[in-house]
């Protein structure tokens, strides 16, 4: 076990770094796609191992990887393996199009494997404050890819992002000391002298109920906000959608699939902690506070979008906020919903992502009224986006719908009808904006015959390769697949998950 | 440090030297200048620098002695050398463009640091005496000034030195309410604090070539 552990962090590292050294562009692409299948091979060993185990520990309990822990891993997996498979096509077409030089190429390659491996090590270190550091550099490496094209609007994305997200960051960083040092005064508790020095999730969670409850309350609201940064919850979402736009699509793909997950996990964590401590009434207010508002603020942004990646990172932000919302209606269905949600989310966006990048290099813009006929001149992406985008709503069958529903399930348990109406109101007005602006898109002829060609690109009929469409294809199975059925070993797996956030 | 009886010298100047720490982000936000507010940067970590040290002698932590001589090596020299090497570089002598005016900024600054010592006061007065409680409530200020000192000023190197600041203050709060934070924390902090600066520098680089200039009063292009 502890070998794999090994391979699988080094890997991505290696891969980097070679890619670097070798400067060969075929061998940076494979070796890219081979370490991100390997990663998502030991992804699903870990999730086999762990259905009859309780956690795999090292180092002195310094890293734990408990269900939890390897649901995220999965999540990060699965867009990696999907986004080197997409680069290869991707990146192909920049340097014929766009004239991406070499060493723009090689550093791409570099900084993807560490993005990749920074968000790999997040879920399973054991550390609070190790955990932020390390969702930190995920910040560091990703802002690098987001300026891959250096263009003054990529500039502009970096820079916000690189300061909102490490100013975040550093509230998460005052929360947890709050947290340590809730632990850490000196009292009496039922007669019994206690004193917590500890910063690791498993030890606090274990005493949580010894810590300060009025420190408790203070350093959650900063964690939420903290985190809530980089997860992209409003008001605190500024960043999003311009990183996400500006981002090669691939790179787009992993920012919203799957670093949004990994800060969510560890705002769960410290949810688990404090609602052992106050009672789960307290941090789940706050979740569906700032879900709902989350949800109304992604909702506008569609509503009012005019490019193709910006409407797809406030759909993230909308989705963020019906995880954050599912976990603050807690129970099993509102915990469950939520996380088959991060599933659900992790394989519709890559479609819509991977989709859009093709858009941009046929049409070479991002404005969804210079973008008409898609259907006419590439058809199997066309295919793909529409079925995507419907997945991505959550029309039936698909994850996301089960996942929406189970959160509204619970909404009605709990008989928030308040909740219930806001949120179906919400998502019929995301079910309709965004499949309105993908049908001009993909349906819309433009009136004079000169078709489809605002720019005068002579775009020629004709999709991308194999490795354009297969990264659209494979999500989309599977998300419609689950939409059909959910496999036993899943759903008790994630049933484990739940007992672990709300035991 | 918490439920530590100080003998009175010490007292004295662990308040003396919050309270010239909190000066120094007050001369940050009365200056107009970028290598004002770097030199007061430094200083501040100097003066931080003394005061771990000091606790450690205090309290016989070989770890705290660790993590004020790295904080003397990261924040004292390497981070105000690297920004003033690269002022130097590219011969920036602009002034800072303030959204919010000199005398402005300072009153703000007031209000916040009042802000900062009730917050505290409300959270902590129950458990530790009262010179922990004013040093606490200068920490909280200091990030409250490095949030504001972001938000006010339109240059990428005054944002970075507000993020500095926050850090700076965050550090103080650990090493005065929480001296046993594990020692592995401090250092990856540290470690983190200089991976940014660098890539915030290298960012700032190349929009200084792309665009001509640090300002970020002209990043007005993504909207909606």
């Amino acid at each position: 076990m502890k070998i794999i552990v090994l391979i699988f962090l080094l890997l991505p590292l290696i891969s980097g770094i070679a890619a670097l050294i070798f400067r060969n562009k075929r061998f940076a692409e494979y070796i890219t796609f081979i370490s991100s299948a390997v990663t998502l091979a030991i992804s699903i060993y870990y999730l086999l191992f762990l259905l009859h185990f309780h956690s795999i520990t090292f180092l002195n309990n310094a890293i734990i990887i408990d269900k939890f822990s390897a649901y995220i891993i999965l999540l990060v997996a699965v867009v990696y393996f999907l986004s080197s498979m997409y680069s290869i096509s991707y990146m192909r077409s920049a340097v014929k199009n766009e004239g991406l030089t070499d060493n723009e190429f090689f550093r791409y390659y570099l900084l993807i494997n560490l993005f990749a491996l920074t968000m790999l090590v997040a879920p399973i270190l054991n550390n609070m404050a190790l955990y932020l550091i390390d969702i930190e550099l995920t910040t560091v490496t990703s802002s690098f890819l987001v300026i891959t094209e250096i263009t003054e609007k990529s500039i502009e994305a970096a820079w916000k992002y690189i300061v909102i997200v490490s100013s975040g960051i550093s509230i998460a960083l005052l929360g947890t000391v709050l947290f340590y040092l809730a632990g850490n005064i000196h009292g009496i508790h039922h007669g019994v002298y206690s004193m917590i020095s500890s910063l690791d999730w498993t030890v606090l969670s274990a005493h949580a109920a010894f810590l300060n409850k009025d420190l408790v309350k203070i350093a959650f609201v900063l964690i939420v906000i903290g985190l809530g940064t980089k997860v992209g919850l409003a008001p605190m979402h500024t960043w999003l959608p311009d990183a996400h736009s500006e981002a090669p699509a691939p790179i787009s793909t992993m920012l919203s699939a799957s670093l949004l997950n990994t800060a969510m996990y560890g705002i769960m964590r410290y949810f688990n902690i404090a609602g052992k401590n106050l009672g789960f009434n307290y941090p789940q207010e706050i979740m569906i506070i700032i879900g709902l508002f989350t949800i109304f603020i992604g909702v506008m942004g569609i509503i009012n979008q005019k490019t193709t990646k910006r409407l797809f990172a406030y759909s993230s932000i909308e989705h963020m906020g019906i995880i954050s919302l599912g976990f603050g209606l807690g129970g099993i269905f509102g915990t469950f919903g939520a996380l088959f949600q991060m599933l659900a989310h992790s394989l519709s966006k890559p479609i819509m992502f991977y989709g859009s990048g093709n858009l941009l290099h046929k049409y070479k813009t991002k404005d969804i009224k210079a973008i008409k006929g898609v259907i006419y001149t590439m058809p199997k992406t066309a295919f793909l986006y529409v079925a995507g985008a419907l997945t991505l709503v959550g029309a039936p069958p698909s994850a996301v719908f089960i996942g929406e529903f189970m959160i509204l399930l619970e909404s009605f348990k709990r008989s928030d009808y308040l909740i219930s109406i806001i949120l179906i109101i919400l998502l019929i007005s995301a079910f309709i904006a965004i499949l309105a602006k993908i049908n001009s898109m993909i349906f819309g002829v433009s009136k004079d015959e000169s078709i489809y060609d605002i720019n005068n690109l002579k775009i020629t009929r004709g999709d991308f390769g194999i490795a354009s469409l297969m990264p659209m294809a494979v999500p989309l199975i599977l998300t419609i697949f689950l939409g059909l059925y959910i496999p036993s070993p899943l759903k008790s797996f994630l049933n484990g998950i739940v007992r672990i956030i709300i035991k | 440090m918490l439920g530590l009886v100080l003998p009175v010298y010490l007292n004295v100047t662990i308040d003396l030297l919050t309270a010239f720490i909190l000066l120094l982000s007050f001369v940050m936000l009365s200056s107009k200048w970028i290598s004002f507010y770097i030199h007061a940067y430094g200083i501040q970590s100097f003066l931080i620098f003394i005061l771990t040290l000091i606790l450690g002698i205090e309290t016989h932590s070989v770890d705290l002695y660790l993590v004020a001589l790295l904080t003397l090596i990261v924040r004292c020299l390497i981070v105000p050398y690297m920004l003033l090497n690269m002022m130097k570089k590219f011969n920036i002598k602009e002034e800072i463009n303030l959204s919010i005016k000199i005398p402005a900024s300072i009153i703000t600054g007031l209000v916040l640091t009042v802000f900062g010592y009730f917050l505290i006061f409300k959270l902590i007065h129950n458990f530790v005496p009262d010179i922990i409680i004013n040093s606490a409530a200068i920490a909280l200020s200091l990030v409250f000034i490095g949030f504001f000192m972001i938000i006010s000023r339109y240059t990428t190197i005054t944002q970075i030195l507000g993020l500095l600041v926050i850090e700076n203050g965050i550090f103080l709060f650990s090493v005065i309410l929480t001296p046993t934070l594990p020692l592995i924390v401090e250092l990856v902090v540290l470690f983190d604090i200089l991976v940014t600066v660098v890539a915030m520098l290298i960012l700032s680089m190349i929009m200084k070539i792309k665009t001509g200039s640090f300002s970020t009063g002209m990043l007005n292009r993504l909207v909606g």
